[in-house]
């Protein structure tokens, strides 16, 4: 190597000193954009090798997080699926939570929007094995004060009767069952009639001429005569009405989702609800003033409820049986049942 | 350093190398870098002639050898752009260092002495400088520069001329051997 360079000292010497000034020049010269040409030589010099550095680091990182640092991936896989389901799981139990909350606060502000009437929240717990009977039972009975022919109803509209007491549960006619029969009358004629289940989906409303004019969503309310609904409570819609010998045909769309029930109230007395504010979703239709028993009513439970919690507003027990029945607000006040047939 | 300006190459053969007295060459270039400066403000006629060129070659031829001609073509040529008005430093000490080079190389092969030869030899080089001078603007300074225009032919000639006249002179100071 000495050698060599000894051999070619002059011409080597020549390449060094005009490489020198080369850089010299390059320092002091300026490129486009006041950049040195001594750093756009660097940085053109460097780029490839940087490109070359940082693929060949790319390449061995992915060989790395690719395949060998990949030992434990299985287990890891395996935690995260792990993970994964128990999180799903509980993300299944929120959404069933949330959802039951939302219905539950639909039950509670109809409840503390109504407290004229004595209500008991209840939630349905199964359902009839007959397909051709339109029944289910709720999670409240006997011990809770539930008697025969009780109002049950959803802030949507009447659900059907209390048929059977049991100790804990009791069992619901649906207002679709064909056994059953509701005092109905039509929002706008003030025409009576009776929603009679027929084992269908839909009931159909009864007894009522063919000379009425029923328009299509003309709404059905109680009428209050089977003493089992107090008056104006929303039954549903009439569908399509045909004339019939010697009643019309009258097909009721009820207002209460009947297929999807999964809380309810239960009716303790025959009190009629009054009305509310617009925008709360509520069966109670607007009808006549309520009469003066219904304002004694509310006093009595309003009493009642400050005296069990002072300075809060009355809360319901929704859904769960009561280990105290006493407490249950207007127990005093639960009617004297009397089990009606539905009348024309 | 002394090696370098003032003994000059040993080379093999039957070629003289000469030899000058103490701070001979630094001090003729010196005055060809003053000069080459004081005459530019009386004219662009200045222009026909590159003293340190000139100089350079002299010294280079000379001296005969190829490591002290560079380094003296590189020193000269430094300094010219040091007291140019818009130069990067190392654009006429790239120019001179290869004419350095060139010249020692050239002189240490084939006699220099005679008046036509020299007139032939600083003919070329000034082209070859040229070249290297235009070469390096356009490559490193983005300029345009020419690499050969009439008027740099008749640069050359005029220089050529100047050169047999002055080399003449240069040999005064020369050591008796």
């Amino acid at each position: 190597m000495l050698g060599t360079f000894s051999r070619f000292r002059p011409l080597t010497l020549l390449v060094g000193v005009v490489l020198a000034q080369v850089l010299l020049l390059a320092v002091q010269i300026k490129r486009g954009r006041e950049v040195r040409l001594i750093r756009y030589w660097a940085v053109e010099l460097m780029t490839p090798a940087q490109r070359a550095g940082t693929w060949t680091f790319s390449k061995l990182g992915g060989v790395w997080t690719g395949y060998i640092a990949l030992h434990n991936a299985r287990t890891e896989n395996e935690q995260l699926r792990s993970e994964l389901d128990r999180l799903q799981l509980r993300n299944r139990e929120l959404e069933s939570e949330a959802a039951e909350g939302q219905r539950l606060g639909l039950l509670l502000n109809f409840r503390q929007g109504h407290p004229e009437a004595s209500m008991l929240a209840a939630q349905v717990i199964g359902a009839s094995a007959d397909s051709s009977s339109h029944t289910l039972f709720i999670n409240r009975g006997d011990r809770d004060q539930v008697r025969r022919n009780l109002g049950v109803i959803t802030p949507e509209g009447v659900v059907g009767k209390i048929v059977e007491v049991f100790p804990s549960t009791a069992q619901v006619q649906l207002i679709n069952d064909k056994d059953s029969g509701v005092g109905a009358l039509l929002a706008d004629t003030r025409t009576h009639g009776v929603v009679r289940g027929t084992g269908d989906p839909e009931p159909r409303m009864d007894y009522v001429v063919n000379d009425e004019k029923v328009h299509p969503g003309e709404l059905i309310l109680t009428s209050g005569e089977d003493r089992i609904f107090p008056k104006g409570l929303l039954i549903g819609s009439a569908g399509g009405a045909s004339p019939a010998s010697p009643f019309q045909l009258i097909h009721v769309h009820p207002a209460a989702r009947l297929d999807r029930l999964e809380d309810v109230l239960v009716l303790l007395s025959q009190q009629e609800l009054t009305p509310k504010g617009s925008g709360e979703s509520s069966s109670v239709v607007p009808a006549s003033p309520p009469p003066a028993a219904t304002v004694d009513a509310r006093a009595a439970d309003t009493s009642k409820a400050s005296a069990s919690a002072p300075g809060r507003p009355p809360q319901p027990n929704l859904g769960k049986p009561s280990a105290n029945p006493t407490r249950r607000v207007n127990r005093t006040q639960a009617p004297a049942v009397k089990p009606a047939a539905p009348r024309p | 350093m002394d090696y370098i300006l003032n003994r000059g190459a040993r080379t093999s053969g039957n070629i003289e190398v000469h030899r000058y007295h103490g701070g001979t060459v630094i001090v003729a270039a010196f005055l060809a870098l003053i000069l080459q400066a004081f005459l530019h403000k009386y004219g662009r006629w200045a222009e026909l002639l590159d003293l340190p060129l000139l100089v350079t070659i002299y010294f280079g031829v000379s001296q005969r050898n190829p490591v002290s001609g560079l380094f003296l073509g590189a020193a000269i040529g430094i300094l010219q752009d040091a007291l140019s008005h818009d130069n990067p430093i190392g654009l006429y000490g790239i120019a001179k260092t290869w004419i350095g080079y060139l010249a020692s190389s050239v002189g240490a092969r084939i006699d220099t002495e005679h008046p036509a030869s020299r007139f032939g030899l600083v003919f070329v080089l000034f082209h070859f400088h040229q070249v290297v001078l235009a070469f390096t603007q356009r490559v490193l300074l983005n300029r345009s520069a020419p690499y050969f225009t009439p008027r740099l032919l008749l640069d050359s000639v005029v220089s050529a001329a100047f050169a047999v006249v002055l080399f003449a002179l240069l040999d005064r100071l020369r050591r008796p051997s």
